[in-house]
């Protein structure tokens, strides 16, 4: 029996990527349910119904006081257990954009320093303001280590999809700390000049705007959990589930079966991980 | 309970790797704009927090909610400018900027969210300012015009500390901005049994834009025996009104809501052809028996004109719907918040069609002022520059944070725009065409005994006379009260929670609260019944003391009005509570036949809703067509028309707007199939919008525009007809379904009415009639039905004679249906060999031409006049686009341009800076003129397509007998080369164009 794997995707308070982050998940053999922050605040909904938790991009709280700040606090607040428990059963998440912020701040990402940690929910890293000053939306490349423990990334070398932020530049306090994340493969996925060959663009030297869109240290687009079940990025893989969203797909030649985006597959990875562990 | 204040103040930390950049882009923007480098400019955060918790217990979790502990420091109780850790030296001038009190403080409110997780306190208020630290500014910048720059005393307030009183302990600092407290005022009693002089000083001291025979209706109505009777049996004054039924009516009957002019009697004299006769209605006859006409034709048009936004079926399962709406006065007096709650209250427009559309496009086109003008300014006016800035951010931050994408807009730029900016909002909506009960949603069925929601924001004393406001012409004293800021995510939310409720079929009627705020809202709805009562008693409050009249017609932000059949209320109000939204039943549908409004058990006003909105009387208008003199536009003798490229590129009107563009979200919601920048390194011009809705589905909508403003200085028929041809020139560019597609006419125009301060309204309304023939003669024409559209008529600045009008604008936005949007075409040239034709005629139509204006600005022209685009016949103009937009759809040409502003030789330069790649263009035979005409002129009509040559001659074959030339062939030399015959016209650099195009509008002051 193949019983469903069960996406809960946060809504609420100004996330708006909700939909189409839902649809892609079920484009890759989820089920997925938009569901609001305080049906799991109020306890009348659980998190333990789901396989995967997806928090989406958007504008959680108008991004003020610092992008997913609010929305990190009403998770690490009052979803403390259910979240501790989430991770700890082994249940992969995702934070895309103002997700990705708010895992940052709710310190379940980068996480513990190792994987046998219990998540302890101290922010260690944070996103702040792109150096440009901007909010822009700009297709970037991005390429991620093959050898980083993400369950989400396996088999993915480079693809292209939208950043659309004004506060996605990755910082520490510390080179330490960043050599300790790169150590663990847990920079999972950074900005690269796509003019390198696939494979070999990957690179701690700060590469100019807007190859990298905000000038993040060594050119972070989005990190793991030592587990490899939490992973978090500013760009939009739920944006590039399909071909005719690239901005040059009229200079391509494509065929009725070669219309799939490369973003699909991050997705696809977390549904068919949930499966192989039953 | 003892209140305390506590004051935090947050500043990021200056470790190895960690920047000020809130700062740093200040001094970017400072070099960009005025050319002064100010030096290294520091930021602080602060937070005024009133809360009965004091410092000690809030000083433990600083970090929890204010400060970021990575990036971050903050002070409670402190003020950092003297914290020797992060200001080693003090600093020459601190420039401290703070709301005034009652303005919207969207920071200091989500701060109160957060605030309330760790510290409840229903009565918690926090209020935010940020401070603004020079270290080093040089002696020749004048402090006071800096912190001009950094503020608007409208709504803000700003607190100057130099460096002397700083080292002296003296600077002063902000406090909590304290509002008086307001007594409610009984409704008064307005005697209008007064001369008519009297009744004229009543409306204009009372900001109630009514006339002289308005005046009279209302007095009138309350001299009749009936109404004396009916108001007496519940207790209102019975032979005159009170001031809210005064300010109801001027808000009903107001030309923002009623559109009087269009609506008005007019008598048309044309000298030209001694035309003599009497136009009933301009809207009636040219806007809407047209569309009514073709609805007869198609089953697709769903809604027209009454709702908030017209509804076309999209497909069996989903219609759209499209809404664009103008806000131009408040934009003027405060960018920012002006344009934002321009995108917000136009999303709210599809919020409210049917019984709920869910928006899922942006569209914006601003008009303004040249950002470099170095002219004379009034005192009271915004640098075009800081007008651009603000409007931009309002508009990208009410698009980005309510998660819409933008995908189609404009920036164009005229002088006379300085006096008034224009800025237009449109949005898309898309619904279900039929709600799980069986009831289809584009209509709206509320019964008597329904309740009435107000949903969302509370009402405060912002936003009092808008409507009214905006029908007056803008001068020195307009109301700041007029202003108001959006809150794009109270809006998100109260979006979120209406769409479910409409999904779980709890909505019988739903609109927006807009212009004249409840008045207009519940009075609209209150047409379906033919009744309703309010209680304003029931109205949730920003702040105690508002009087009945001002709770009815604030237009406070981000609010719905919701009808609700008795049995779904507890339903209604669950869900509301789930989101966080504030949901309050004010009113009750009835069938009384009366707008009766009850402030608690006191009746305040009590119309009858026939009066309310049938009575006001039609205005009676004189129009006068005298063609106006423009000195003819001769090109000089002689002229490099390469380096002419170059300058056309590089007008505002023509240059990219990238940069801006860019910092719209146009990709949220994962639908854009043709993106605002397209090409190579993806710099190159969209020309329409193109998406996707449907995940998984490649059926899409196109979102096009056109916009011509300059042709009105010959004659404002030619400039709507090429502003309509233009939004279906760029909807064809991608392929649309020319079959379905529907329109949007937004009209901007200024005072038409002949007065002593608008002594030449005859005139200007003549420009309106003929704009308006001209829109019925091309959308029959082009089968292309307006099902929605706006007007603001009163786009003046100042006092007759130092006034300045607009340049008549009519913006045409389109929508329409692509049967695959795997199948479209963008501007870029794809590669080496493509072969390039020119669809359609070049003539000798030079006049108002962007060519004109741009050789008479540097004198090497005497004027603009001259042949202005025409498009005679349209019919056959149709033929030829339903043509080239199927082979767009049978995949044949994936490459196509819309040609106007700059002409074909400016198109052809955007086709080779988007592909990086070059070309070589023959214009002999393309039509006629001279070479310079057929290079410049900016002919109706007209497409340039590039198609591969195992495609060619299918092209040739399906474009049939329309009008196309072969003109040459993509080439991968980097050099656009132009030549007529023999003769070489144009060689320039692909690289050189590209620079010259990207880096006038720029405006970044660098990364």
């Amino acid at each position: 029996m193949t019983a469903d794997v069960r996406v809960a995707v946060l809504f609420g308070f100004g996330i708006n990527c909700d939909r189409e982050t839902a649809a892609v998940f079920d484009m890759v053999g989820g089920t997925s349910e938009r569901l609001h922050v305080n049906h799991l605040v109020q306890g009348n909904r659980s998190l333990e119904e789901f396989d995967i938790l997806a928090v989406p991009g958007g504008f959680s709280f108008g991004d003020h006081l610092g992008s997913g700040r609010l929305l990190g606090n009403r998770l690490r607040f009052a979803l403390r257990e259910q979240l501790q428990k989430f991770v700890s059963s082994g249940k992969p998440i995702i934070g895309i954009c103002n997700g990705f912020q708010a895992l940052v701040k709710t310190g379940l990402l980068p996480g513990p320093e190792n994987a046998s940690l219990e998540p302890d929910l101290i922010q260690r890293a944070s996103l702040t303001l792109n150096n440009t000053g901007r909010y822009e939306d700009r297709w970037v490349t991005l390429e991620f280590d093959s050898e980083s423990p993400c369950i989400w990334t396996k088999g993915i070398q480079r693809i292209e999809c939208p950043v659309r932020h004004g506060e996605g530049r990755f910082v520490m306090p510390t080179e330490m700390e960043l050599d300790n994340l790169s150590q663990n493969h847990q920079l999972t996925v950074r900005y690269v000049d796509p003019s390198t060959d696939s494979g070999t663009g990957l690179s701690d030297d700060l590469l100019p705007f807007p190859l990298s869109p905000n000038g993040s240290m060594r050119n972070i687009a989005g990190i793991c959990d030592p587990t490899g079940l939490v992973f978090g990025l500013m760009p939009h893989p739920e944006a590039f589930y399909t071909m005719w969203l690239h901005p040059e797909h009229t200079s391509m030649k494509l065929n009725e079966d070669e219309w799939e985006g490369s973003g699909l597959q991050i997705f696809r990875n977390a549904v068919e991980y949930v499966r192989s562990q039953r | 309970m003892t209140v305390h204040d506590v004051r935090i103040e947050v500043t990021p930390l200056q470790t190895e790797g960690m920047r000020d950049v809130r700062g740093d882009v200040v001094r970017r923007q400072l070099i960009a704009d005025h050319g002064i480098d100010v030096g290294i400019v520091r930021s602080i955060c602060g937070y005024l927090i009133r809360s009965k918790y004091d410092a000690s217990s809030i000083t433990p979790r600083v970090q929890d909610i204010f400060s970021d502990p990575i990036i971050e420091f903050g002070a409670v109780d402190a003020t950092l400018i003297h914290d020797a850790t992060f200001f080693p030296h003090t600093p020459s001038l601190c420039v401290t900027v703070g709301f005034k009190p009652g303005v919207t403080d969207n920071p200091g409110a989500a701060a109160n969210d957060g605030f309330q997780v760790l510290f409840p306190d229903v009565n918690a208020a926090i209020s935010t300012y940020t401070t603004y630290v020079f270290t080093n500014l040089p002696e020749t910048v004048d402090n006071a015009w800096l912190a001009s720059t950094l503020h608007n005393q409208l709504i803000e307030r700003a607190i100057l500390a130099t460096r002397d009183d700083i080292s002296s302990g003296n600077a002063s600092v902000i406090t909590f901005p304290e509002r008086p407290t307001i007594v409610r005022q009984s409704p008064s009693i307005i005697d209008l049994e007064v001369a008519d002089e009297e009744l004229i000083r009543l409306s204009v001291d009372g900001l109630l834009a009514l006339n002289l025979t308005e005046m009279q209706a209302i007095q009138a109505h309350y001299r009749m025996i009936e109404h004396q009777t009916a108001r007496e049996s519940v207790g209102i004054s019975t032979n005159a009104p009170t001031d809210v039924e005064l300010e109801c009516l001027a808000q009903t009957w107001s030309e923002h809501c009623k559109h009087k002019i269009f609506a008005s009697k007019i008598h048309h004299i044309d000298t030209e052809t001694n035309e003599d006769s009497i136009i009933d209605s301009l809207f009636k006859t040219h806007i809407m028996n047209p569309t009514h006409d073709m609805a007869k034709e198609v089953d697709w048009l769903l809604s027209v004109f009454h709702d908030n936004s017209g509804v076309i079926a999209w497909n069996d399962d989903w219609s759209i719907c499209m809404k664009a709406e103008t806000h131009n006065s408040p934009s003027a007096l405060d960018p920012y918040g002006g344009a934002m709650t321009g995108i917000v209250g136009v999303n709210r427009d599809i919020l409210g069609t049917g019984l709920g559309a869910r928006p899922i496009a942006n569209t914006d086109v601003f008009c303004f002022g040249p950002p470099t003008w170095t002219g004379e300014l009034p005192s009271t006016l915004f640098h075009p520059s800081r007008v651009l800035r603000g409007v931009h951010a309002g508009v990208r931050v009410g698009g980005n944070e309510s998660g819409i994408p933008t995908v189609n807009g404009a920036i164009v730029f005229d002088e006379r725009y300085i006096g008034k900016p224009l800025v237009y909002c449109g949005t898309v909506g898309l619904m279900p065409r039929r709600l799980a009960d069986g009831r289809e949603s584009h209509e709206k069925n509320p019964t008597p005994g329904d309740a009435v929601y107000m949903v969302g924001g509370r009402v405060g004393s912002d936003g009092i006379h808008g409507a009214t406001f905006s029908s007056l012409e803008l001068t020195d004293e307009s109301p700041s009260s007029a202003v108001q800021i959006g809150d794009p995510i109270t809006q998100k939310k109260m979006m979120d929670m209406i769409l479910e409720a409409r999904d779980a079929c709890l909505i019988t009627c739903i609109t927006d609260n807009g212009a004249g705020g409840l008045s207009s809202s519940i009075g609209e709805m209150a047409e379906y019944t033919n009744g309703c009562e309010i209680d304003l008693g029931k109205v949730p409050l920003k702040q105690e003391g508002l009087s009945s009249w001002e709770i009815l017609v604030s237009e406070s932000q981000e609010r719905m009005t919701v009808a609700v059949a008795p049995k779904d209320t507890e339903a209604f109000e669950a869900l509301a509570a789930l989101h966080e939204v504030e949901a309050t039943a004010v009113a009750e549908f009835t069938n009384s036949g009366y707008f009766h409004v009850k402030h608690g058990e006191e009746t305040v006003a009590y119309l009858p809703i026939e009066f309310l909105h049938d009575g006001v009387p039609q205005l009676e208008l004189e129009s006068e067509w005298i063609p106006p003199v423009q000195p003819e536009f001769i090109p000089p003798a002689s002229f490099d028309n390469t380096k002419l490229l170059e300058e056309m590129l590089a007008r505002p009107n023509i240059a990219s707007k990238e940069t801006w563009v860019r910092q719209y979200d146009h990709e949220v919601m994962a639908q854009t199939a043709v993106k605002p920048f397209v090409g190579k390194e993806r710099d190159g011009p969209g020309d329409a919008g193109l998406i996707a809705p449907i995940h998984g589905d490649s059926q899409g909508i196109v979102v096009s525009c056109g916009i011509a403003p300059r042709y009105s200085d010959i004659d404002a028929g030619a400039m709507v007809a090429a502003a309509i041809d233009e939004a279906v020139r760029n909807a064809v560019c991608v392929g649309v379904d020319i079959d379905k597609m529907a329109g949007l006419d937004n009209f901007c125009w200024p005072d038409p009415i002949e007065s002593e301060k608008t002594p030449d309204g005859k005139f200007k309304l003549a420009q309106l009639v003929r704009a308006n023939r001209e829109l019925e003669r091309i959308c029959r024409a082009y089968r292309l039905p307006c099902v929605s559209g706006k007007d603001s008529m009163k786009n003046d600045y100042g006092v007759w004679p130092n006034k300045i009008s607009i340049p008549p604008t009519m913006l045409f936005s389109l929508f329409g249906n692509h049967i695959d949007v795997r199948n479209t075409a963008t501007s870029n040239f794809k590669q080496h060999g493509q072969r390039i034709y020119l669809v359609g005629n070049s003539k000798d139509e030079l006049g108002a031409s962007e060519i004109a204006y741009h050789l008479t600005e540097k004198n090497l022209a005497e004027g603009i006049g001259g042949n202005v685009p025409r498009l005679p016949e349209p019919e056959r103009q149709l033929d030829i686009y339903r043509r080239l937009s199927k082979t767009i759809q049978d995949g044949l040409i994936r490459t196509a341009h819309d040609c106007s502003e700059g002409g074909l030789a400016v198109a052809v330069a955007e086709m080779c800076i988007g592909g990086r790649l070059g070309a070589i263009i023959d214009i002999d035979g393309i039509g006629e003129g001279d070479s310079f005409s057929r290079l410049w002129s900016e002919s109706l009509g007209r497409i340039i397509v590039a198609v591969d040559s195992e495609h060619e001659m299918q092209f040739i074959e399906a474009m049939s007998d329309a009008d196309i030339h072969l003109i040459g062939m993509v080439t991968d030399t980097q050099n656009l080369i132009i030549e007529d015959g023999y003769e070489e016209l144009i060689q320039a650099d692909v690289a050189v164009l590209t620079n010259s195009w990207k880096e006038a509008l720029d405006m970044t002051g660098g990364v």
